[in-house]
């Protein structure tokens, strides 16, 4: 139990930063959202720890389950907060249209535009996980997930320019 | 012309969320806590279905026929929703979260579906029956007790009904949602 608690503290130790990204990605950049369902990624990382299997990237298994959880996540809050961080995108361009703040709330209001697999493949792409490791994470082949990445890319680019995806 | 690169560089740049120094002990106490409550709930649902059987014992309900047939009806529908709604919870507990995203999500959508069913097609049976059940018990109910209790009996009978009906309608349009986001 001991060392299965050890473990665990060292994955979280390592991990939280990445899994708290993709979930800020998912909420529309609302940390507290972000946090509650950081704590319920690694509430199923604690449950299923004893079945991972060393011959899977740890890294891999941990954003399957942060992929699915948040992908799970529907709030009534949701449509609140994409109000509320397209007015604050809205009061940010008139003060300043460069502002890098701005550029990444408006980042995050583009991808929850998205439906929800390109959601989970641009944002996998974002934190540098290998296209390969994206497949196995999304259930696509290789070749799909590259044409995808960079048809999202493509259209994150314009949304953030234009304001539509 | 902003390229998906800018992007990315913002992306990097932003600030790192570092992870709460005790986050890993309050993940463990929430567990435990988790454990407790479904522990609890457990003890509660145990706890019901032995008082109705001791409530139906004591009052010699299987004595009486029609006594025996509205209380079967009722404490039988309890048991079934309550037995749907655990292999409900333990389906969705078996299904494996570290899969890929994929066929997670079809998974999802099978458990909403089959969800759909109970909703759809057992719940409004079970709810019919437990009425019929009560229905039953109520002419019992009127020889055997005054008609200020039986009043109040028919009175929080038909409210517990409503409330139950409106937190079920709740549960079911949540579950819907789910299910057409899911299929999004």
């Amino acid at each position: 139990m001991e060392n299965h608690q050890s473990h665990f503290e060292t994955i979280y130790a390592s991990n939280y930063s990445k899994v708290i990204r993709v979930c800020l990605g998912y909420v529309n950049g609302n940390e507290d959202l972000a946090k509650e369902l950081t704590q319920e990624v690694f509430i199923k990382v604690w449950e299923n720890l004893a079945s991972f299997r060393e011959d899977a990237s740890i890294a891999t298994w941990i954003y399957r389950i942060t992929v699915n959880t948040c992908m799970l996540h529907f709030r009534k809050k949701k449509k609140e907060n994409s109000g509320e961080i397209t007015k604050q995108i809205e009061q940010t361009e008139e003060v300043s249209h460069a502002s890098k703040e701005g550029q990444l709330e408006k980042m995050y209001a583009c991808i929850d535009k998205l439906p929800q697999q390109q959601k989970a493949i641009i944002l996998l792409e974002l934190e540098g996980l290998p296209q390969k490791e994206i497949a196995k994470v999304v259930g696509l082949s290789h070749e799909a997930v590259r044409v995808r990445i960079h048809r999202i890319k493509n259209n994150l680019t314009k949304c953030v320019q234009h304001g539509s995806v | 012309m902003e390229a998906f690169e800018d992007l990315k560089s913002q992306w990097d740049n932003q600030s790192h969320p570092k992870a709460p120094e005790d986050g890993s002990k309050q993940i463990v106490e929430k567990m435990n806590a988790i454990r407790k409550k479904q522990r609890i709930t457990n003890f509660v649902l145990g706890s019901t279905i032995v008082v109705l059987a001791a409530f139906f014992i004591y009052i010699s309900a299987y004595k009486f026929q029609t006594v025996m047939m509205g209380l079967l009806l009722m404490i039988g529908m309890l048991v079934i929703r309550i037995g749907l709604e655990i292999h409900s919870i333990r389906t969705l507990k078996k299904m494996n979260i570290a899969q890929d995203s994929k066929s997670f999500k079809n998974q999802m959508i099978h458990y909403y579906t089959n969800r759909k069913k109970v909703h759809f097609v057992f719940t409004p049976i079970i709810i019919l029956l437990y009425c019929i059940g009560f229905a039953i018990l109520l002419p019992s109910f009127k020889v055997s007790m005054s008609s200020g209790f039986y009043s109040d009996i028919l009175i929080s009978a038909v409210v517990s009904l409503i409330l139950l009906s409106i937190f079920i309608f709740k549960q079911i349009r949540k579950e819907l949602s789910v299910l057409k986001l899911l299929k999004n």
